[in-house]
């Protein structure tokens, strides 16, 4: 029981972090309608830039806060050269060039930082656990998860109450209705970018916080799809649910089915589940259904 | 309509001169010239080493093929398709390791291409077996499916189960003279490209063929649009699970050659990476189009054996690029599918295309 409620928290708290990542991907989408395959390399990239920070000689708060500000920048940059092109192109030409733009990012970053596993020197976090209650928790996670918490709220409030945030809101409701009231949807699909490089970059240094940084985070990253495929393409809350529920199942099943497996089942299990899970609800949890006509 | 410019004056009176394989004379010489280039031609007088690379096209193709029938003419996108060829070319060599084979038909060199056949067909079920939520899901939850295809297949029970039969460790190696092709013992660059050779052109001509019949119209009717297909009376599950059934042979076909090719396989010979690898190249070369799955395998892996051939000189300069090349090439090709997305999203077939009626139309253009 100890044990159950241990993983199961432990999964909580990394769930936070794929929350954190997932809600920039659906923003993405919600606003410009953009399926995002690089979010791997955008954690990727997130971590390595705290880490170069990180070993300038910067507290970690103030590496992640450097990290944001590139992040902006360079989300500003991707959808300016590339995404902005190709709005209103079809569906496969758009994930396709996500796909290319993965491809150039990994390539650039092991060309730049190496493949060599690299860790945060000296540890940022604590290493002895913390005990609540009777659980016992490694500040890592515990941290993490609240940085991801703050961050997810900083989000959500900043669409429900700023002008900005507004102005997304609605080019994600009806992009014509938001053009004829004087919204600038380029504005829009930048900041949705420049979103989505924060959380991702932020996601990818907590991530690196835990096992330190190599390519594999990258695929930590993809974990990412699953989450919001379950929760809904298109909702904000179906992300964080969806995001925690992957957190949860895979350490779920790293504790459970570890043993009767040879190994990966954590890798594997998302993607599984998501898969049999779509047979039922082909939408997601909370994901628009659209009704097609001919 | 067919989409060959016919000469001043020359009219098809029947629909099968209008489906016709050779139309003119012309079309006729041109397809002969290619085959005598690609069978004599090129193992004749190419030398060893762009004899391998011809190989490494025609490989490519294979796996390009099967993702273009799936993209490009039933419209499912997929990301997994290295996970098929990997079933194709995992079944092929257990086969011919562990199968007890009869005495008399490893003698006669029947035990590879029997194992080719068992491949295709395992790999095409494994594929419907993964197209089956296609019945329900479309667009990106049919994406993030497939790419499950790959994860669970390759990055799991590949790895964690398959590789470990008979005890070899990661990865398994066939000794020499056990790809046997009847009396032909498949070694040398020329006789793997000879088998590669084949194979293509006989993926080609099914293809096309099919394309042409009732099935391939159909699957042009589901990616138009499928709920026109639908009420058209076409079973569009059915056909949608045959597409992933044909491209899953094609796959295993090539995942079986590949073998011959290596005589070594490991589960990191089909990483994820592959699978966006082929659907790059068909957007290079063109989707919807035989032409452009095998302009993108050509331009593609020509391009980098350029690349790399201008590099090697550099290497004793700056010895570490050699290690970076790897990651310069993951790069360029990234931005190069970016480049042809946004400024020819038609690909090389339609520049293709775009020349021969130049030429059709010349001198006089209107």
């Amino acid at each position: 029981m100890e044990l159950f409620l241990m993983t199961l928290v432990t999964g909580i708290m990394v769930g936070g972090i794929y929350a954190l990542v997932a809600l920039g991907w659906v923003l993405i989408y919600k606003c410009s309608g953009v399926l995002n395959l690089a979010m791997g390399e955008l954690t990727l990239i997130g971590a390595y830039v705290t880490l170069t920070f990180y070993e300038m000689g910067m507290p970690f708060i103030a590496a992640v806060a450097c990290t944001m500000v590139v992040g902006v920048i360079l989300g500003y940059l991707t959808e300016r050269i590339f995404l902005d092109k190709l709005i209103g192109e079809p569906i496969l030409a758009v994930i396709m060039v996500t796909v290319g733009l993965s491809f150039f990012f990994r390539g650039m970053i092991s060309f730049i930082w190496g493949t060599d596993t690299r860790v945060f020197e000296p540890p940022v976090f604590a290493l002895k656990p913390i005990t609540i209650g009777f659980i016992q928790v490694s500040p890592v996670y515990l941290w993490s998860f609240i940085l991801s918490i703050v961050l997810l709220i900083i989000f959500v409030a900043f669409f429900k109450y700023t002008r900005w945030g507004l102005a997304m809101q609605a080019t994600a409701d009806d992009e014509t209705a938001a053009l004829s009231l004087g919204i600038s949807a380029r504005f829009v699909y930048s900041a949705a970018w420049a979103i989505a490089f924060i959380s991702a970059g932020v996601g990818g240094a907590l991530l690196g916080n835990i096992n330190g940084i190599n390519i594999s985070i990258g695929y930590l990253g993809l974990l990412v799809l699953p989450a919001v495929v379950l929760g809904g393409l298109n909702s904000v809350p179906g992300a964080i649910v969806g995001g925690i529920i992957i957190g949860i199942l895979q350490n779920l099943s790293g504790t459970y089915l570890d043993a009767y497996f040879p190994g990966g089942v954590k890798e594997i299990m998302p993607f599984a589940f998501m898969t049999v899970f779509l047979l039922f609800k082909p939408y997601g949890l909370w994901g628009w259904e659209r009704i097609e006509r001919v | 309509m067919s989409s060959v410019w016919l000469p001043c004056g020359v009219y098809h009176e029947t629909y099968e001169q209008d489906q016709g394989w050779w139309q003119t004379n012309f079309i006729k010489f041109k397809m002969i010239l290619l085959l005598a280039v690609v069978f004599i031609g090129i193992p004749l007088f190419a030398p060893e080493y762009w004899i391998g690379v011809a190989t490494m096209v025609g490989y490519t193709a294979m796996g390009a093929l099967g993702v273009q029938l799936l993209i490009g003419y039933t419209g499912l996108i997929t990301l997994g398709h290295a996970a098929f060829i990997a079933v194709g070319a995992y079944t092929s060599t257990l086969l011919v390791l562990q199968f007890p084979w009869p005495s008399w038909m490893v003698e006669a060199g029947l035990a590879y291409p029997t194992s080719i056949v068992v491949a295709a067909i395992v790999a095409g079920l494994w594929s419907v077996l993964f197209g089956l939520p296609s019945a329900k899901v479309k667009g990106f939850y049919l994406i993030l499916t497939t790419m499950a295809a790959q994860f669970i297949t390759v990055d799991f029970i590949l790895t964690q189960y398959i590789s470990k039969i008979g005890g070899r460790g990661q990865a398994f190696s066939l000794p020499p003279g056990t790809i046997k092709f009847g009396p032909i013992v498949v070694d040398t660059e020329r006789e793997i490209y000879y088998l590669m050779a084949v194979f293509v052109t006989l993926m080609v001509i099914v293809l096309a063929n099919l394309l042409r019949s009732r099935v391939g119209r159909a699957w042009v009717a589901i990616r138009d649009n499928d709920i026109a297909a639908e009420t058209l009376g076409i079973n569009v599950v059915w056909y949608k699970l045959l597409a992933f059934f044909v491209a899953g042979v094609m796959g295993g076909v090539a995942g079986a050659f590949w073998v011959s090719n290596t005589a070594a396989l490991s589960p990191e010979h089909f990483p994820w990476f592959w699978s966006l690898w082929l659907v790059g190249v068909i957007l290079i070369g063109g989707v919807g189009s035989i032409h452009g799955a095998i302009f993108g395998s050509v331009f593609m892996v020509i391009i980098m054996e350029l690349l790399q051939l201008a590099v090697l000189p550099l290497a004793d300069y700056y010895p570490k690029l050699l290690i970076d090349f790897a990651f310069l090439k993951e790069s360029a090709f990234g931005l190069a599918i970016c480049a042809f997305l946004i400024y020819e999203p038609n690909g090389l077939a339609y520049r293709w295309w775009q020349i021969k009626n130049y030429f059709n139309l010349w001198p006089f253009s209107y």
